[in-house]
């Protein structure tokens, strides 16, 4: 499945950029994430808990930091899974100034399997954009609570 | 389909219940969406507070110029209700729209708008209808507008604890046409698309008009540009079009395999238009 | 003692209600799940969540040491077992090892990995859970195109190609038709992955019993004494020793004619853990894990005279096939190749079938198996050619038909059509839907930028499985019918009902052959301790094939009553009807009641007669039969959405003598209801990694009643000689008669457009994007 979208954020490319390359950010930005612990340069094993209305999910995984051309651009590469299935994303993150902001552009591919993908078909689009709105939205209050 | 165990309790009274939901227990109605995601083990809840046997949230009432309805009031409740249907006419035939004769007679009005799920039947009827909820928790209790109820896909401002309590919509002025056209996927019945419009003319022109969206977006939402457009117009048939082709402008539309985005925003259009005039249709 | 009881009528071609319905509609069925044994255990199967891996360990520790859990097993255990049973054989055919549960690798999203054994089945979902394995996951391929795409991931590694066989068919001079032909038509045409749906999952009870060195197996089969043979050799245990009871089965449209891997399993686990145990499958993992239907991508090409005579077909099938071979998986799209010249004369065809392997279930027989996806390819092309030629679609139809002088009609792929009048149905379809008005009004729609469409189909279909030698296990059926001392009746055949209305159908006739009351007579099937051996309910021939085994049986039956009666009437000159044995002479007579009742006291047996009253006959068919009809939908297509709505559903079929119009209805109105379903709705999807996205009825469309048009079911009878009953089968004709007319219909409402063809599902976003694309 396609992912594609932006979203803005309001302090500089050089500061959200930096951010998300920080372990701390990104474990307090991942919507769920409840630990990221380094296993090799730029990569980390994660454990977060999904909760999304009922539904309710312990996945492990990984998240890898690859193709880093500060400020400007990097791919990022999230994989989980748990009892009730798999996701693994990969998607290239572009940063762009905005109204001395930055918009971050993200466009990559997800991949869903196990129960999720057989019977949320109809929920992974508005889900995945749901997650994805979070991850921003902390990565805002994360940045305006370390003013 | 065997879901892990869990705890069950049929609280006595609405207090014990919101005790035990402090506590971090589930609360459990129809169970017409937590049951199946049980089943699969999506959901794994510890414990179960099953609202469905409380008499203080059953209940369909008039009450000063709006109709309250307790949260545990089934679909088929709402879409057979003499009040509702003579009252607030949009909801009870919204109500017939869900899902199929069991879902209707097991699921409830709160646990469907407490689920949210961005594809459900009852938001468009409830934003056009601009009706509220009324959120109830330990100590407390609170009223919101059901465009603050809805925030995202499966979320909603409900705060860990609370429960709601009952839906509160405004008695119709006479005269007001309305009409609920759906896009049912084939396979689930959820709606692909689905429009709640409202609308009621004074001296020949259109004086308000209400438009509410459901399936199209991560939450359903009124289509306020689209209901300007409509405001001071006789309601011609190219006043429709262009009013219903505003209906999902800026509206970052779902995909999934059933419709595309823009299958989902072309019939969005379509039905909008066919919603307000048979909305028209039926007003005074 | 008995009194007389005259019958007053015959039964064969009533309406009569189905007996099997009172413990149906009042839920008091024994299925499966149903069962329930002292001392059961549960079991749950763990399966891949990919469609291709390698598995580096599985870890059974905490799932073994779950309190209640008393045993897991995996595919080490269990590699003794089996292999799952391929019965098809091709030459070249590539035939995977197909362990019942996998071993160092697993091959499509489902594949069983684990067994876990408790006390409960909540116990054994939990343990379930717990059971850790360390996959390495492999690209998979998901799409029979792509698997033979060079490059692509290899399902199973020895065979880097993805091929599991080619098949050549060819009859009569097919270049020189296509070299005399004044035009040619061509279309690749679709026949989607489906998924079966039967409303009862399936489902198995082990029950063995080390003293008695017996082994008694319930499952929800279609074929429950292939089953006793085949899991016998499976679990390496004396077929005499293995039961096999298909209790009520809640439906099977094909995916329970077919051994699983389940069913070796769960006993061998009742044998390892010396108790009961039972698996009863959830809806995901049935639609995961039981085979699908079709999977076709076929190329066409029909050679044709200007007149609109067909001169010949070209056909290249790519078979989905799966990651394994089923019972019958290979052996699915050589029925289509049969069938492929439809109900015309042409004697010039070339078919070739691609057989691939994909990282999805397997597919084998569903509904019709293999006839859909001809008839649906020639029933197209007819109208592609028809458009060509710009000539009316009936019209080229009839011209091309076998006609009815000319059987019995050999075909070019060797087959022998049997009887038929094929334009009998067509014309009266026609004249149900007044068919020049009907083209009159959607010429005027038309003015107005209305879509409406007439489409209609004119299928074939083979039937009546069928003469053994061109049977994978025997086409032969069996019938013991054995009346008790009191006269009552009991027929015992080796077919196996599960909603077809045999226990109705089969009454009827023993109880006009005998001459007794419907409710004197039970019939019995699907226990291979009680019935004799029999092949099985599949392929529309349960009452062709069974029910004339019934018919012979009770001729057998027959002459013994009367050899007793004139014993007893002490008379040579005697006649039987009504149930009574009368002397010609003086009208004496003598009840079958009495004649039971004497034939087993044998206080005095006729010459050379045995004492009781039973009959065996096992039948062996000397061909199938070939059914037939016309089918004529009308659609209105919402120009501004795309949606379809179907007007009209007109079904003339012709399935030969009609033992019961009322349960022949009823296979019309399902076999439809699954024709619709593929035609608009339903379709199995796999993403690109082998993933079963359509994995729940939350996204798989099986048709509703509130989406199914009234259809206007009508017939002509052209009795075969291949049986004395003159039946043919129908329980797949609707299916087959379906989908072509329904896509005729929608591509008809859309020729304005320049629309000549659609793939199915036809959804409403398929053709408002056609419709969309007309206007730019």
């Amino acid at each position: 499945m396609k992912i594609a979208g932006s979203y803005t954020v309001p302090f500089p490319p050089e500061r959200a950029y930096e951010m998300m390359q920080d372990p701390d950010v990104l474990a307090r930005s991942i919507p769920g994430c409840e630990s990221l612990e380094k296993i090799g340069e730029n990569e980390y094993r994660m454990k977060m808990k999904m909760v999304l209305a009922s539904l309710s999910g312990a996945f492990e995984g990984k998240v890898r930091l690859a193709d880093q051309k500060p400020p400007s651009s990097f791919r990022m590469v999230v994989e989980g899974s748990g009892k009730i299935g798999f996701v693994k994303g990969d998607g290239l993150l572009t940063l762009t100034p905005k109204d001395g902001g930055t918009e971050v552009a993200y466009d990559g591919d997800a991949q869903v399997g196990g129960t999720m993908a057989a019977v949320g078909q109809r929920l992974i689009d508005a889900t995945a954009k749901m997650m994805i709105k979070r991850f921003f939205e902390n990565l805002r209050s994360v940045e305006v609570s370390s003013r | 389909m065997i879901p892990q165990a869990f705890d069950y309790t049929a609280p006595k009274s609405l207090d014990e219940a919101l005790g035990l939901l402090a506590k971090g227990a589930k609360p459990l109605a129809g169970g017409m969406s937590l049951i199946p995601m049980m089943k699969l083990r999506l959901a794994a809840p510890d414990h179960l507070v099953d609202l469905r046997r409380l008499k203080d949230l059953n209940y369909i009432r008039e009450q000063g110029a709006a109709v309250h309805i307790g949260a545990t009031a089934t679909h088929y409740d709402v879409e057979n209700s003499a009040v509702v249907r003579g009252k607030c006419p949009l909801l009870a035939e919204t109500a017939a729209h869900i899902g199929d004769v069991q879902v209707r007679n097991m699921g409830t009005i709160g646990g469907s708008i407490a689920h949210n799920d961005p594809s459900a039947d009852y938001p468009a009827a409830l934003q056009a209808l601009e009706a509220k909820v009324v959120l109830k928790g330990a100590k407390s209790e609170r009223t919101v507008s059901v465009a603050d109820f809805f925030v995202d896909t499966f979320t909603t401002a409900l705060e860990p604890g609370e429960i709601i309590r009952e839906v509160i919509v405004p008695v119709e002025d006479s005269g007001t046409g309305t009409s609920y056209q759906k896009v049912a996927q084939p396979a689930s019945g959820f709606a692909i698309v689905g429009i709640a419009v409202r609308v009621r003319k004074s001296g020949g022109k259109i004086g308000m008009a209400r438009i509410g969206v459901t399936g199209l977006a991560n939450r359903s939402y009124r289509a306020a540009a689209a209901e300007k457009a409509l405001e001071g117009k006789a309601g011609s048939a190219t006043e429709i079009q262009n009013a219903a082709s505003l209906v999902a402008e800026r509206v970052d539309v779902n995909s999934d395999l059933h419709a595309s985005a823009d299958y989902r925003r072309h019939l969005a259009v379509v039905y909008a238009a066919r919603a307000l005039m048979a909305a028209l249709a039926r007003s005074a | 003692m008995a009194t007389t009881i005259t019958k007053p009528e015959t039964l064969v071609g009533k309406r009569i209600r189905r007996r099997e319905d009172p413990r149906l509609i009042t839920g008091t069925a024994t299925y499966v799940d149903d069962i329930k044994m002292p001392g059961m255990h549960y079991a749950t199967i763990v399966r891949s969540p990919h469609a291709a891996a390698r598995i580096r360990s599985i870890n059974t520790k905490k799932a073994a040491a779950h309190k209640g859990v008393i045993a897991v097993f995996t595919g080490k255990d269990t590699q003794k077992v089996g292999p799952v049973p391929c019965g098809a054989s091709l030459p070249g055919l590539r035939v995977p090892h197909h362990h019942i549960l996998a071993m160092d690798r697993v091959y499509f999203a489902g594949h069983p990995v684990a067994v876990v054994v408790a006390t409960d089945r909540y116990v054994a979902a939990d343990a379930a859970d717990l059971i850790e394995v360390d996959w390495d996951v492999l690209p998979a391929v998901a799409d029979p195109e792509k698997a033979l795409a060079k490059g692509a991931p290899a399902v199973h590694p020895e065979w880097p190609d993805n091929v599991a066989f080619n098949y050549h068919q060819e009859g009569g001079n097919v270049e020189k038709a296509f070299s005399e032909a004044d035009v040619v038509v061509k279309q690749r045409i679709t026949s989607q992955r489906l998924i079966p749906t039967a409303m009862e999952t399936r489902g198995v009870v082990a029950d063995w019993r080390p003293a008695d060195r017996q082994l008694n197996l319930y499952s929800s089969t279609q074929i429950p004494h292939l089953m006793r043979t085949l899991v016998a050799q499976m679990l390496g245990l004396e077929e005499n020793r293995l039961r096999v009871v298909a209790p009520e089965v809640g439906g099977g449209f094909g995916s329970k004619l077919n051994v699983y891997a389940e069913e070796a399993l769960m006993g061998f686990v009742a044998m390892k853990i010396q108790q009961p145990v039972k698996w009863i499958e959830s809806r995901r993992e049935n639609f995961l894990c039981t085979i699908h239907g079709r999977g076709h991508v076929d190329h066409y090409e029909v050679a044709a005279k200007r007149d609109g005579t067909i001169l010949g077909i070209k056909l290249h099938i790519i078979q989905d096939l799966g990651a394994y071979h089923q019972l019958l998986t290979p052996a699915i799209p050589t029925l289509s190749v049969l069938m492929m010249p439809g109900l015309y004369k042409t004697q010039n065809v070339r078919a070739d079938i691609v057989g691939v392997f994909t990282n999805c279930v397997p597919t084998d027989a569903y509904r019709g198996a293999g006839r859909p996806e001809a008839t649906h390819g020639i029933e197209r092309m007819v109208d592609v050619l028809a458009a060509e030629l710009k000539m009316d679609p009936a019209e080229i139809r009839l011209k091309n038909f076998v006609t009815k002088e000319q059987f019995p009609f050999p075909t070019a792929t060797g087959l022998t059509y049997d009887s038929g009048d094929y334009a009998a149905p067509l014309k009266k379809a026609l004249d149900i839907v007044d068919y020049q008005n009907l083209r009159n009004e959607q010429a005027q729609a038309r003015k107005q930028g209305k879509l409406m469409g007439i489409g209609m189909s004119t299928y074939g279909e083979i039937c009546a499985f069928g003469p053994s030698p061109a049977t994978p296990a025997g086409g032969w059926e069996s019938a013991t019918v054995k009346i008790d001392p009191t006269g009552k009746v009991t027929v015992m055949t080796g077919a196996s009902p599960h909603g077809q209305g045999e226990e109705t159908t089969f009454a009827q006739i023993a109880a006009d052959e005998l001459g007794v009351n419907i409710d004197d007579i039970l019939v019995l099937h699907g226990d291979t301790a009680v019935v004799q051996y029999g092949i099985g309910t599949f392929g529309s021939r349960s009452t062709a094939v069974g029910g004339t085994a019934v018919y012979f049986a009770l001729q057998d039956l027959k002459a013994k009553i009367k050899k007793f009666g004139a014993m007893l009437l002490g008379s040579d000159d005697v006649s039987f009807s009504g149930g009574q044995v009368i002397c010609n002479k003086t009208g004496k007579s003598k009840s079958i009641q009495e004649i039971a009742a004497a034939s087993y006291r044998a206080m005095k047996l006729p010459p050379n007669t045995e004492p009781g009253l039973i009959s065996t006959h096992f039948w062996e068919p000397p061909n199938f039969t070939f059914p037939f009809g016309a089918h004529i939908v009308v659609t209105d297509v919402d120009r501004d959405t795309g949606a379809v709505a179907v007007r009209r559903y007109v079904a003339v079929d012709d399935c030969g003598n009609i033992l019961n119009p009322l349960i022949v209805d009823g296979q019309i109105h399902g076999g439809v209801a699954q024709g619709l379903g593929q035609a608009l709705w339903e379709q199995a999807v796999y993403d690109d990694n082998g993933q079963l996205v359509t994995g729940e009825l939350m996204d798989y469309a099986v048709p509703k009643a509130h989406m199914m048009p009234r259809i206007e079911s009508d017939h002509t009878t052209t009795p075969t000689s291949v049986n004395p009953l003159g039946v043919k089968g129908v329980g797949e004709a609707g299916t087959i008669g379906c989908s072509p007319a329904v896509v005729n219909s929608v591509v008809d409402a859309l020729a304005p457009l320049g629309v000549k063809h659609l793939d199915m599902p036809m959804t409403p976003e398929t053709i408002w994007k056609l419709i969309a694309r007309s206007k730019s």
